[in-house]
């Protein structure tokens, strides 16, 4: 896309932008490469380099795809060496990543649908027609300004478990204090808002829709990341025509943007072009609420405190009594509090070997992961860490597998604990030299405790889905034993 | 300075979208009206706009998503206040279609673009044609040529946008957001230039 010579970039990606194209060796070095191109082989997007010097590398993966599609069939996949070749055909839009990361086709072809649903979020799946009425349509002038949206989107793929999980988590905070804000968030709602997010950086704060409106937890994510990346919103309130691809990929809706304060971005969507001053009174009454009720005060106080560690992991089922000693965000890391954010924070690790953990709830498709904690220090092994659930998940979801499975896998670098059932799935990762008896004992530990503080660290009753019915009454299954 | 020369007591249409509510009574004293800023992209018109209300210039270009809602009063020698209420549109191609919606109703219509780029001129006389066919009819339209402290660079003679301007009725100015130059000026014209309710 056309980059205006005074563009600041925000990313390294960007930058490199500049100098690189398909003969540079340091272009050919990157390990993960991202294309859109159109059916006719113009490039749309390149993640590294500069599409338009790209022109006959798009040619190229063109004249692959058409090739096979000529045969009738439908490429997919190429290896090549350590390299992994993914196709996606959308319409005439074509999308495909080169990666030597051996991460699962699964989960790149995931990310690649993910990298399309952006580009509709910003353009609607009506750009088709354009093709149809020129097949060498330049589609690049109409993403004008959005790299970064996109390159925010890919590097999420390395950090974000919400990209492959299917699911988005919440910021932890007490009940009451949720509650106060989904009142405040269904009061608009009910003034014909057709979604009301409230969010701080990716992690939901409480959300709302319309009557039988549901929000797919993918459309959030890319939302999301619309929002985060574009650094005007953060200037003044906005009004801007947006596709929720799951909700109607062809049509656009309207959102009002608003930064409550640095980190906390309230989106309403409404289906009127000319809603915006009742949008605009909607905030300034969810702000004022949000304000009485100190809503963004704790909001900023969760931030700083961090969510569930697996340091804190209640001892045994039976040491209950007191309620409070489970809630999350008790003093007893005071110490730490000034400290605490990302690899900054250096926990001890949790009992049994416990190195962290991720638990999604397939009802309330939401997800909850533990705070890095030693040894999960520094950024790169965390990414490994991510990669290796990633790679776990895609092992889990493959096809033709029944709703129940358990699995238990050492390497050298961790013992990796996954329970999948109809209500929820657990991810642990331990020490590689964990015992499996304890290892099975901790994780029912885990879904005990986060039980304990579900409507602290998930949004309840507010679901989307509204057949979602309060958990409480049901029995919490066992993790016994594992066939391996 | 001082008092404007009431051009037409006509409020401009109020029948279309996106415009505040005013609540019927018009108070002459007080006005508030709705501006819209058009140009290409990378023009500059958030920054002209961030220079106006908060005094602020980011080098930093960030890039506007639809559109973003400012406002700021500015009181004129006559003791008059005016309240802009201002849509800095996004300059990007995919909003093109959707500027009607922040333009329909404006009472002022800030056409910009960038001294350094005949392209972002050219731009700019799209829009004022557009205007033109489907703005109010009363519409008060600036043209600014925006980036004036680059004059090493400068493409776009001044003359040039003289003469546009002249040619469709339109007040010009040239402005630097970065230096300030003219900025505070220029709002300060527009507000002299508003058709006035008649004091009756």
């Amino acid at each position: 896309m056309r980059r205006p010579s005074n563009f600041a970039f925000s990313t390294y990606d960007s930058f490199i932008n500049e100098v690189q194209d398909d003969a540079s060796i340091s272009w050919r070095k990157r390990k993960k490469h991202f294309f859109i191109l159109s059916h006719s082989g113009k490039p749309i997007y390149s993640r590294y380099g500069d599409e338009h010097k790209l022109a006959g590398f798009s040619a190229t993966l063109q004249a692959i795809i058409s090739f096979v599609e000529n045969g009738g069939d439908r490429v997919n996949l190429i290896r090549a060496g350590k390299h992994q070749v993914v196709f996606l055909v959308k319409g005439p839009i074509y999308l495909v990543c080169i990666s030597c990361t051996e991460e699962p086709y699964m989960s790149l072809r995931g990310q690649l649908e993910l990298l399309y649903n952006q580009m509709i979020l910003i353009l609607t799946r009506s750009v088709n027609r354009c093709f149809e009425k020129n097949a060498k349509f330049d589609m690049t002038p109409l993403l004008g300004g959005t790299d970064v949206v996109f390159s925010s989107l890919i590097h999420s793929f390395s950090w974000n478990p919400a990209t492959f999980l299917h699911a988005y988590t919440c910021l932890p905070l007490a009940y009451a204090i949720r509650q106060s804000s989904g009142a405040i968030l269904q009061d608009v709602a009910d003034s014909g808002v057709l979604f009301a997010i409230l969010m701080c950086k990716h992690k939901v704060i409480s959300l709302v829709g319309a009557q039988k409106a549901s929000l797919h937890p993918d459309d959030m994510l890319l939302l999301s990341n619309f929002v985060m990346s574009s650094e005007s919103f953060r200037t003044s309130e906005s009004f801007s025509p947006i596709c929720l691809p799951r909700f109607n990929p062809m049509a656009f809706l309207y959102a009002y943007v608003h930064y409550l304060d640095g980190d906390t971005y309230l989106t309403l969507l409404t289906t009127s072009s000319d809603a915006f001053y009742h949008l605009k009174d909607c905030r300034i009454r969810v702000e004022n609420v949000l304000l009485k009720s100190n809503v963004l005060g704790e909001v900023q106080r969760s931030m700083v405190d961090g969510g569930m560690r697996i340091e804190d992991l209640p001892d045994d089922r039976g040491s209950r009594s007191g309620a409070v000693s489970s809630h999350l965000g008790q003093p007893g890391h005071a110490t730490y509090s000034s400290e605490r954010f990302d690899e900054a924070f250096l926990g001890v690790g949790g009992p049994a070997g416990l190195w962290h953990f991720i638990y999604r709830s397939i009802s309330l498709d939401q997800y909850v992961s533990s705070e890095f904690s030693s040894p999960i220090n520094s950024r790169r092994q965390q990414k490994r860490l991510y990669r290796s659930y990633q790679k776990i998940y895609a092992s889990m979801h493959e096809e033709g597998i029944g709703p129940h499975k358990t699995l238990f896998k050492r390497d050298d670098n961790y013992v990796l604990l996954c329970w999948v059932t109809p209500d929820f799935e657990l991810y642990a990762v331990f020490d590689p030299l964990a015992d499996k008896a304890l290892a099975i004992k901790t994780c029912n530990r885990v879904c005990q405790w986060i039980k304990d503080v579900e409507n602290e660290i998930f949004l309840l009753g507010a679901s989307p889905f509204s057949w979602w019915t309060d958990p409480g009454n049901t029995p919490l299954p066992e993790f016994a034993e594992i066939s391996l | 300075m001082g008092c404007a020369s009431s051009v037409a007591d006509r409020n401009s249409g109020r029948t279309a979208s996106l415009n505040p509510d005013n609540g019927g009574a018009v108070d002459p004293k007080n006005l508030k009206v709705k501006l819209v800023l058009l140009g290409d992209s990378g023009v500059g018109k958030s920054c002209i706009v961030l220079r106006f209300v908060r005094g602020q210039f980011d080098p930093t270009s960030k890039v506007t998503v639809g559109a973003s809602f400012l406002s700021q009063t500015i009181a004129l020698q006559d003791s008059t206040t005016v309240k802009f209420e201002i849509w800095d549109t996004a300059g990007q191609e995919r909003y093109a279609a959707l500027a009607p919606l922040y333009y329909r109703g404006a009472a002022v219509a800030v056409v910009v673009y960038d001294i350094t780029s005949p392209e972002s001129f050219a731009k700019a006389q799209y829009w004022v044609k557009e205007l033109q066919k489907h703005g109010s009819p009363d519409i008060v339209m600036a043209l600014v040529g925006n980036k004036a402290d680059l004059h090493e660079k400068r493409e776009v003679t001044t003359q040039d946008g003289i003469d546009c301007a002249e040619k469709n009725g339109m007040f010009f100015i040239e402005t630097s957001a970065k230096t300030a130059d003219n900025i505070n000026q220029l709002f300060e014209e527009i507000a002299k230039r508003l058709p006035r309710p008649s004091a009756a």
